[in-house]
């Protein structure tokens, strides 16, 4: 069965990652699958026109991106781009080196770019308005514009690869690179495309945007700690992850390697709140996707929860889940690797697709972290501790924005 | 002033992201690969660390990294900065 009217099945054929956790999709997922969590305190210092610095906790990508970049692409690439296109363009070209479609003459016919981003590039913004108002200066850098815009990362990914089909940014806030999925997707459901690249990006960690997280009352001072009682809140992690998602009669004749296959695609809004969450909007998103997917009833599904850490999210979420599967809640372990790798927004359900992916593949979930103990509003079969090994064949990968803007995706482990 | 060749030099490295080591005074801009946008974005970088305006036009003459760091400095030392 496939993801849309048409019954074209799709596969993913290619995974590229880059967050706190590591620098490639396999870096990233053995970091979460040995519960190598990267939140640590950090320093964020407004400059001197700006209030004092302050330290909070953050996951960030460690050590040098561009360099790497600039040697598999084999050209300079300085600093002409914001980090969150930086971390798009480095997760493309691993996701598409792996697909084995880098220079193929598809990428330049049939296929699509569809990448999505809660903000866009902060890094060069913030440090633009610091000169402007800060130091009062008129003249902007020439390439301001283009390094902000929210188009920047599948603009670049489109240059860097010849893409000439379909290509545009989404944004949904926290779901977008949930939407960026679905819409590649529909690319290759429709007949549009052979091949999406999709994915998401974000690099949001700056002295001024953190501080307007911090206005929304939802940031933790401590730690991550999804479903756990005593939770206070989330962490904001940055990076980029993309995912090559193609048709599978397109992947076997060409014998790509085939990681797994997206089957149901749910998508909701909840018309209801800017930062509260309701039962309907998850529920709805959740039971459409299974219901693509035929994964409403049956076995053990592995659910990559939306899982903030925040109070209100982790219970809507888990009153979500005992609402769809009833009297089976219970029996599908619950992972949440925000508590590793932070929250990326943007990119955050192409991160966790990822690990989901990978975790179906290697029949290991990974563990929640920080967890501190059971939270009757929780109750669910939460995999805390380290990672338990699982039978199940299929990944439910959640997202649910602030705005109310939702994405459940299934995904499900190739062959047996 | 020694200090201020190495700051600069720490500056260019830093904000083209290219290789301190690299940076001689004899090697072209082109030579090390800086185009316009880098020359711009390393006057910005030292507009905001010395507190300057630096005018539009002052680099139009500039072939070689030492000619570049010659004006920088010598821009950065009139503003008093």
């Amino acid at each position: 069965m496939g993801v849309g009217a048409s019954g074209r099945r799709i596969v993913v054929t290619g995974l590229g990652a880059v967050c706190a956790l590591g620098h490639t999709a396999k870096d990233v997922w053995a970091a979460a699958r040995d519960g190598a969590g990267a939140i640590a305190p950090h320093t964020f210092d407004p400059g001197p026109h700006g209030p004092p610095a302050h330290t909070t906790p953050a996951a960030l990508v460690d050590g040098e991106v561009t360099g790497p970049l600039e040697a598999a692409l084999g050209r300079r690439v300085g600093n002409s781009l914001d980090p969150f296109t930086v971390f798009a363009l480095t997760a493309a070209h691993e996701a598409l080196a792996q697909a084995g479609l880098i220079g193929e003459p598809v990428l330049e016919r049939r296929a699509a770019v569809v990448l999505g981003h809660g903000f866009a590039g902060i890094h060069t913004m913030e440090h633009a308005y610091e000169r402007f108002y800060g130091q009062r200066i008129a003249r902007m850098h020439p390439l301001s514009v283009p390094k902000v815009m929210v188009s920047a990362p599948v603009s670049a990914v489109a240059m860097e690869f010849g893409v000439r089909g379909p290509v545009f940014a989404v944004s949904s806030a926290c779901s977008s690179s949930g939407h960026a999925i679905a819409q590649g997707a529909a690319f290759i459901a429709s007949g549009a495309a052979d091949v999406a690249l999709v994915g998401g990006s974000e690099a949001i960690a700056t002295p001024g945007c953190l501080r307007g997280w911090e206005g929304l009352q939802a940031m933790s001072p401590t730690t991550c700690r999804p479903f756990s009682a005593g939770r206070d809140g989330m962490v904001i992690g940055e990076g980029g992850a993309a995912l090559v998602l193609e048709g599978l009669e397109h992947a076997e004749k060409r014998g790509a390697p085939i990681l797994g296959e997206l089957a149901g695609v749910g998508l909701s809004s909840d018309a209801f709140h800017w930062t509260q969450p309701s039962l309907e909007g998850a529920v709805s998103a959740m039971t459409a996707a299974c219901e693509q997917a035929g994964t409403l009833e049956g076995s053990p599904l592995l659910i990559s929860t939306h899982g903030t850490g925040t109070p209100l999210n982790d219970k809507n979420e888990a009153a979500a889940i005992h609402a769809v599967f009833g009297a089976r809640a219970k029996d599908h372990p619950v992972i949440a690797t925000k508590s590793a790798h932070g929250h990326l927004i943007g990119a955050a359900t192409a991160v966790q697709g990822i690990i989901g992916l990978m975790a179906l593949a290697e029949r290991l979930a990974p563990p929640i972290l920080n967890w501190l103990g059971p939270d009757p509003d929780c109750d669910l079969d939460l995999v805390v501790g380290e990672a338990r090994p699982i039978e199940a064949g299929a990944l439910l990968l959640n997202a649910f924005a602030f705005g109310g803007l939702n994405t459940s995706l299934v995904f499900k482990r190739w062959g047996a | 002033m020694a200090t201020v060749d190495e700051d600069l030099l720490d500056l260019i490295a830093a904000e083209a992201l290219i290789d301190r080591g690299k940076l001689a005074r004899e090697a072209t801009l082109a030579d090390l690969g800086l185009d316009s946008v880098d020359v711009i974005s390393i006057v910005f970088a030292v507009e905001e660390k010395y507190g300057v305006e630096i005018p539009q036009d002052a680099f139009s003459d500039t072939v070689d990294l030492g000619g570049f760091i010659d004006t920088l400095k010598d821009l950065v030392g009139k503003s008093g900065g």
